[in-house]
């Protein structure tokens, strides 16, 4: 599979992203995730949400514009709660909001997403459109970091 | 323990069940509606009480069990019964605003940090086994 | 890719402890957008921290699930903490050390410890820790429209669960 978490950018600035993934049977690790019973891997949203955070520390390093943008990567987790399930058809859209940088160049955000689903009934109002809903997928708090490797 | 003893006790488990700051748990802080919590919170607290002092919770001790029973529970608002059987079953929470407005969907917001408190007080002064 | 973020079992205690590796290669199609070269830096394929809380959310869960014989579904709730020191690059290996700290008919929750193996040198090395909360479906779920049979433990996972798994 391509490693792209991220369908398309609703919003970004440097503080802050909304992101939307769809999820489509077409990717096929849902076949094992779980078998007869298809969602999105809860560990997923969290990457859609880390996604979402390099995002929003681009458009940051490009409004400081000092230099190269820095890679960043996921070093922590606090408080991160699942909730409903999102199946081939919905979507997840993902909100992340810088909380606060630390002394060493990392970065928290928090981050939730919920599930987007379309109307079962197409009706003249509802054509086109797909019905977001208040079912939140996953919620909680992260931290950005640079890369560490260890020299040999 | 004192009092003040299980009070920052019950705020270390809570900053470390929710992820919130110390100054955001004070005693009539509710766990829902201020500090956030959800239902997979509500198991997460039960363990880590029961590892911070030493007792066993059973299920529906602390947090009720599902009381969406038709004998408690008339379009989804909580009636007499169902209020009485809530006060016998936890003592250690104050059901006056939510008797005002009664609404099942309502329940989880009693709990203030103030009740779980009460709650580690009246099972350490029962010596409630380990 | 199929969906198994670990490649072997190293050891189990039942009902307490559960110790599996995941193996890091270039071979891994993921690994090349994570990263690809960019205005970022270089291309740098690493293993994302997400895929290594799966290996350990699955390490985990293989361990509560046999805690009642893979009858109840078990299913990641909540992570209260995850730390990743440091990273892993392809050619090491990822050890994920799974305990249980507590279980009820409600859920069960876990700590581990994520360590790393290079073969050229220094054994493995502690890089992270986590604290995974699962929930005991069945019980926690009703209303919800779920399948009865247990999809959480598939066959995808007998080829690693070997002589865990009740015979049937």
């Amino acid at each position: 599979m391509h490693f792209r978490l991220v369908d398309q950018i609703l919003e970004c600035g440097p503080d802050r992203a909304v992101t939307l993934k769809n999820v489509t049977l077409a990717e096929e690790y849902l076949q094992d995730h779980f078998p007869g019973f298809h969602v999105l891997p809860g560990v997923f949203m969290l990457e859609a949400l880390v996604q979402s955070a390099r995002l929003v520390l681009e458009a940051r390093d490009r409004a400081k514009g000092d230099g190269a943008p820095r890679r960043m990567v996921l070093g922590g987790v606090r408080a991160l709660r699942y909730g409903n399930f999102v199946r081939p058809g919905e979507g997840l859209r993902s909100e992340v909001i810088v909380d606060k940088e630390t002394d060493d160049g990392s970065v928290v955000f928090r981050g939730s997403a919920t599930v987007l689903r379309h109307s079962q009934i197409a009706t003249a109002a509802s054509a086109g459109s797909a019905i977001s809903s208040t079912d939140t997928a996953v919620s909680g708090r992260f931290t950005m970091r640079l890369v560490r490797t260890l020299q040999f | 323990m004192s009092h003040d003893e299980i009070f920052k006790k019950v705020q270390g488990v809570l900053v470390d069940a929710l992820g919130v700051d110390d100054d955001e748990v004070t005693p009539t802080a509710r766990l829902t509606t201020d500090l956030h919590a959800e239902s997979i919170d509500f198991l997460d607290i039960v363990f880590r009480v029961e590892k911070a002092f030493g007792f066993k919770i059973g299920q529906g001790e602390l947090f009720p069990d599902n009381i969406n029973d038709p004998k408690y529970v008339t379009d989804g608002v909580v009636n007499a019964a169902g209020l009485a059987l809530l006060k016998e079953k936890m003592p250690h929470v104050d059901f006056t605003a939510f008797s005002a407005d009664p609404k099942l969907e309502k329940v989880s917001e009693v709990f203030t940090v103030d009740s779980l408190v009460k709650f580690v007080e009246s099972k350490l002064k029962a010596g409630a086994p380990a | 890719m199929r969906w198994l973020w670990i490649d072997a079992i190293l050891s189990h205690e039942p009902n307490v402890r559960l110790v599996a590796i995941k193996n890091v290669s270039l071979a891994e199609d993921h690994l090349h957008q994570h990263f690809p070269e960019g205005d970022d830096g270089p291309s740098q394929p690493m293993m994302p921290a997400s895929l290594m809380l799966e290996g350990m959310a699955q390490t985990a869960g293989i361990l509560v699930g046999s805690v009642r014989q893979f009858k109840e579904k078990v299913i990641l709730a909540k992570v209260t903490e995850a730390i990743f020191e440091s990273d892993v690059f392809p050619g090491q290996s990822i050890r994920y050390d799974a305990k249980i700290d507590r279980i009820d008919d409600m859920g069960a929750s876990t700590i581990g410890t994520i360590s790393r193996f290079d073969h050229r040198g220094g054994g493995w090395i502690d890089i992270g820790r986590t604290e995974i909360i699962f929930s005991h479906v069945d019980q926690n779920r009703a209303g919800l429209d779920l399948p009865e049979h247990n999809f959480v433990f598939g066959e995808n996972f007998r080829a690693i669960l070997g002589g865990l798994l009740p015979k049937t």
